[in-house]
């Protein structure tokens, strides 16, 4: 990754940052001294720009097809504000021959702007068994209407690669603990880029039906089926290496937050 | 190996699901055997003033204030000795002479097993409150008097800062 | 001031530091001077006099069999009843001995500023390890509170009541006096329930709508009409089974701090007249309360007395207190049934003539759901019956309450109230919101309420036909105001929220991101609450008295704490008679906490 791209990116990120800082309102005014208080006293009758923090997996499942068993993770993080929050995603998969697929990890600075999403900028790094490749990101998260969970974001990475990344999915509520979610994942490039299998426009996806159960609100073991699909110049590849291009599996693991 | 790994993960959870049941905030089953528990009376009306409504008053306050004075003289008063009297060493914080009270920040009273606390204190009668100034260092003996409450006996400037 | 929350997996909550700090309190007990010892050594449950001496420190309380570490006064939950008289002035000395600052704040209570309890307001707290002595005169009577102003302390047990008795005498006999304080108790943590709030605010849910429920409602309503519905939720991502965020699956509810298995009782006398003073002292709920049998005299709001009414039931919402009197006549038990207005669960209690008695518990009273009125749309009532139950207040100009049945159609708010404006053009009941317009697409708002209602008298959702509520049109004050000047100008506020994120406060911004709002002594100012969000309000004004425009003219009742309902439009008067920097929020505590806090700032 050359310097000067790297440059560019973080000072992105940082003109984001300040110009979040600048709108992210001062405490009020203390005017005089209450009795029993020091000029300049930080006591506030209510806090309410506390930074919390949490995290989630959304898929830690093991998929079986019926002659081998991949173990898949898709999770994300976030601390800070109401309005500004560093965020961490990750996926990938674990095949069963050993190697690590479908890896890719972000590092996000999210901002709300709307009342129901956020704008999200940072790094994606592509790190699995294959060469690891980053990215620059943009995009923005939040709820849909009709209560559709969204995420669409666009990369570029220094090699003048352009990738997109679109998640959606949705709960249907079949009783108060048990849900239904089904969700899909699609990816697509530019260009392609052969020694990571991965080809030119619509790349693969990766799609799911879970039923879930939620013995806790944090806890929810879930049974699903899944189907991995890989399209056009990508299903190629995978064709000449031998591998399969759409594989439907049964998939069983749990959701968990904290 | 995968698979076998899978396997022990997919085990391993079996468990941890049933822990995470034990989620908290599900009330359990209500306590039995234990005495009812009963409001307490806090008694009737008394007899009704038939023109006596409840007013809803918009009273102005007066400002309520501490009053200091500043003062000055460093002799320790005493209004008598005593052999039950406890020693203390503390800050003034302010003097009350209406009600011939100060209220004082003191280190832990060992005589007492008191820790530091910050309190208001009596005063003998005899103790000129004019010469206690708020923001000295004192030292003082106070002693418990018949209704319960601790009175100061004895007060002198100990010297040295806050 | 930042502080770091990570809330862990969930898992009980009894913190062994914490434990150790009550054993060490407990042992501390023996080191206290002599009046606070007293005081200390035998929990008592009403103190009297002028000079108090209270503690704020660890209690280990025993709820529903389950142990736990509460934050209490003088070794209880809740905190001992004060028992003051009008015009005595009052000495309270209160020590922290938790780990963190505190306060006291006297809800209701009119004080000087710096006496009113609000760190960062009225003084900055009362430190660890230190002692703050209040002293004030008292000027008013009736049933008040008293709470902990200061981050959660209020949710885990730092609350009890206040009775002032009157200088005059009562204005209705009694035989018997009894409080009745209403609370929720969670063995969560208040900042993990904030936390998962943040993360997900429908946690405390286990009432939304599911397959199960399209399937019902497709067959009571058919199948377009069910899913017309559903679309329009889903069009806005509101549902309208959103009633209080933290619900029963979290909390027990307390009468008295007693948990329902342990039937707090109060005794009487068939044929005796006995007081009963309600108050809400809950962090997050809203109550339905009745006496399964026996209809219950209103004879004070927020401790003013009111024009005595009967009803059969009444909603307090946090922070309200209301004085009923009852005369049962019958030698049997009565059961007292307190049910939040989500029905996630159920506070109970018992009057009986003898201690041990007990009467069938009620069953639960239907669960409410949000209409597009609570959204703001206007009051066209889909089909639901929600004007049927309560039986709302026509205001006469001459001041007699009538009760007359509104019409079962929603034509309840159309027909409006009388506002003391005489403010009756066009459709007075309902109100186009232009400025709020504004507000729409901004963190803090999911919602502007494009046509709130006027619906003082209404008593809300969730009752069932042929029930006599209280509603707010029925209180009428029994002595005129003593400020009767019209105001000479309106300070108009949306209560405004985006429940998605859990983000709370006043015209789209928190209390960081807003100013005081200034008044200056002698103001005579009206207030306009329009709640855009579709949850219910207390909205509470520290230290001036806020004068609900009802229809009653100048028996407008004195209140400290007003309830907006969803989608609602109200005013009060205020004369700002007293200096100081007065808080101003809403007294749902997480609400509050979030952001929907303001300064009113008296000059």
């Amino acid at each position: 990754m050359s310097t000067a791209r790297i440059l560019t990116l973080v000072a992105v990120l940082a003109g984001l940052a300040t110009t979040a800082a600048g709108q992210t309102p001062a405490a009020t005014d203390q005017p005089a001294a209450l009795p029993g208080m020091s000029p300049g006293d930080a006591v506030q009758p209510v806090y309410d720009q506390e930074i919390f923090a949490h995290g989630m997996f959304s898929q830690l499942e093991g998929r079986w097809n019926g002659s081998n068993t991949q173990f898949r993770w898709e999770g994300q993080g976030w601390v800070g504000t109401d309005l500004d929050k560093l965020w961490i995603k990750s996926e990938g998969t674990l095949l069963s021959n050993g190697t690590l697929d479908d890896g890719q990890h972000q590092f996000l600075y999210s901002r709300a702007v709307t009342t129901y999403f956020d704008l999200q900028a940072g790094l994606r790094s592509d790190i699995d068994s294959r060469p690891t490749r980053n990215w620059g990101a943009l995009g923005i998260q939040g709820l849909a209407p009709y209560f559709f969970d969204l995420e669409l974001t666009g990369y570029a990475s220094d090699e003048g690669h352009l990738a997109a990344k679109l998640e959606a999915s949705y709960d249907l509520l079949l009783t108060q603990r048990l849900i239904l979610q089904p969700q899909i994942e699609v990816n697509l490039y530019s260009k392609a880029d052969p020694s990571r299998m991965v080809g030119a426009g619509f790349s693969d996806i990766d799609t799911g039906l879970r039923l879930r159960y939620e013995i806790d609100r944090k806890f929810a073991p879930y049974l699903g089926v899944v189907y991995e699909g890989k399209f056009g110049q990508t299903a190629n590849f995978a064709r000449r290496a031998g591998e399969s291009t759409g594989d439907v599996r049964i998939a069983f693991g749990v959701r968990v937050w904290f | 190996m995968i698979a076998s790994l899978y396997r022990a993960l997919m085990i391993g959870l079996l468990p941890i699901a049933l822990i995470a049941c034990m989620s908290p905030g599900r009330p359990t089953v209500a306590d039995e055997g234990a005495a009812v528990p009963l409001g307490v009376d806090l008694g009737g009306s008394g007899p009704v003033m038939a023109s006596a409504p409840q007013a809803a008053t918009r009273p102005a306050f007066a400002a309520e204030g501490r009053v200091s004075h500043p003062q000055q003289g460093s002799e320790m008063q005493m209004a008598h000795e005593g052999r039950n009297d406890a020693h203390g060493i503390g800050t003034v914080n302010s003097v009350d002479p209406a009600q011939h009270k100060i209220n004082l920040s003191h280190q832990p009273i060992s005589e007492l097993g008191w820790p530091s606390m910050t309190m208001d204190f009596s005063v003998a009668a005899t103790i000129d409150l004019k010469s206690i100034k708020p923001g000295t260092r004192v030292n003082f003996t106070i002693e418990q008097q018949p209704g319960g409450m601790y009175e100061i006996q004895a007060i002198a400037p100990a010297g040295g800062g806050r | 001031m930042i502080a770091l929350r990570i809330s862990p997996l969930s898992g009980p909550t009894l913190c062994r530091r914490r434990f150790m700090q009550g054993a060490a309190a407990a042992g501390a007990l023996s080191l206290l001077p002599w009046p606070l010892r007293t005081a200390l050594a035998a929990p008592a449950p009403v103190l009297s006099g002028t000079e108090f001496a209270l503690a704020i420190e660890p209690v280990p309380v025993t709820i529903n069999g389950r142990a736990a570490m509460a934050t209490g006064v003088n070794g209880q939950l809740p905190a001992p009843i004060l028992r003051w008289r009008e015009g005595d002035t009052l000495t309270l000395a209160v020590t922290n001995r938790l780990n963190e600052p505190s306060s006291i704040h006297w809800h209701g209570v009119r004080t000087p500023s710096p006496m009113d309890g609000v760190p960062g307001l009225s003084f900055r707290g009362i430190a660890p390890g230190e002692t703050f002595v209040y002293r004030f005169p008292v000027h008013q009577s009736g049933t008040y509170w008293y709470h902990s102003h200061t981050m959660f302390q209020e949710q885990t047990g730092v609350y009890g009541a206040i009775v002032i008795v009157p200088k005059g005498g009562y204005a209705q006999a009694f035989d018997r006096d009894y409080v009745v304080l209403l609370s929720d108790w969670s063995f969560e943590p208040p900042k993990t329930i904030v936390s998962n709030l943040k993360f997900q605010s429908d946690y405390y849910n286990y009432r939304q709508r599911t397959l199960g429920t399209f399937v019902e409602d497709a067959e009571k309503k058919g199948l377009t009409a069910a899913v017309a519905d559903r679309l329009e939720w889903g069009k806005i991502r509101m549902s309208p089974t959103d009633i209080l965020d933290v619900s029963g699956a979290t909390y027990t509810y307390l009468i008295n701090g007693q948990a329902p298995g342990a039937n707090w009782t109060a005794l009487f006398r068939p044929g005796e007249r006995v007081r009963l003073r309600f108050i809400n002292g809950s962090s997050m709920s809203i109550f339905d309360v009745r006496i399964d049998g026996l209809p219950m005299t209103v004879v004070q709001a927020d401790g003013n007395d009111v024009q005595p009414l009967t009803v059969d039931e009444f909603r307090i919402s946090v922070a309200e207190t209301y004085d009923v009197i009852v005369q049962p006549k019958v030698d049997r038990a009565y059961t007292l049934s307190v049910q939040p207005e989500d029905r996630s669960g159920y506070a109970r209690g018992t009057l009986a003539p003898r201690p041990g008695m007990a009467s069938p518990i009620p069953p639960m009273d239907p669960r409410p759901m949000r209409t597009m009125a609570d959204m703001g749309m206007g009051s066209m009532d889909q089909g639901a019956i929600s004007g049927m139950g309560s039986m709302g207040t026509m205001p006469m100009n001459r001041g007699t309450v009538q009760h007359q049945p509104t019409p079962a159609m929603a034509q309840g708010s159309m027909q409006g109230m009388k506002t003391d404006r005489g403010d009756t053009s066009g459709m007075p009941g309902m109100e186009a919101n232009p400025e709020a317009k504004k507000l729409e697409g901004s963190v803090g708002v999911d919602n502007v309420a494009m046509m709130p209602t006027e619906r003082l008298n209404k008593a809300g959702e969730g009752f069932p036909p042929g029930r006599r509520v209280l509603t707010y049109a029925d209180l009428r004050a029994l002595k005129p105001g003593s400020d009767l000047r019209p105001p000479t100008h309106e300070i108009t506020l949306h209560l405004t929220g985006n429940i998605e994120r859990f983000i709370w406060g006043f015209d789209g911004k928190k209390f960081s991101e807003a100013g005081p709002i200034e008044l200056k002594r002698g103001d005579r100012v009206r207030f306009v609450l329009i709640n855009d969000t579709m949850m219910e309000h207390p909205i509470h004004l520290h230290g001036l008295w806020s004068e609900l425009e009802n229809g009653h003219g100048e028996f407008r009742p004195y209140k400290h704490t007003i309830n907006v309902k969803p989608g609602e439009k109200l005013t009060y008067l205020v004369t700002a008679d007293e200096p100081g920097r007065w808080a101003y929020h809403c007294h749902l505590l997480y609400h509050m906490a979030a952001g929907m806090f303001r300064e009113v700032h008296v000059a």
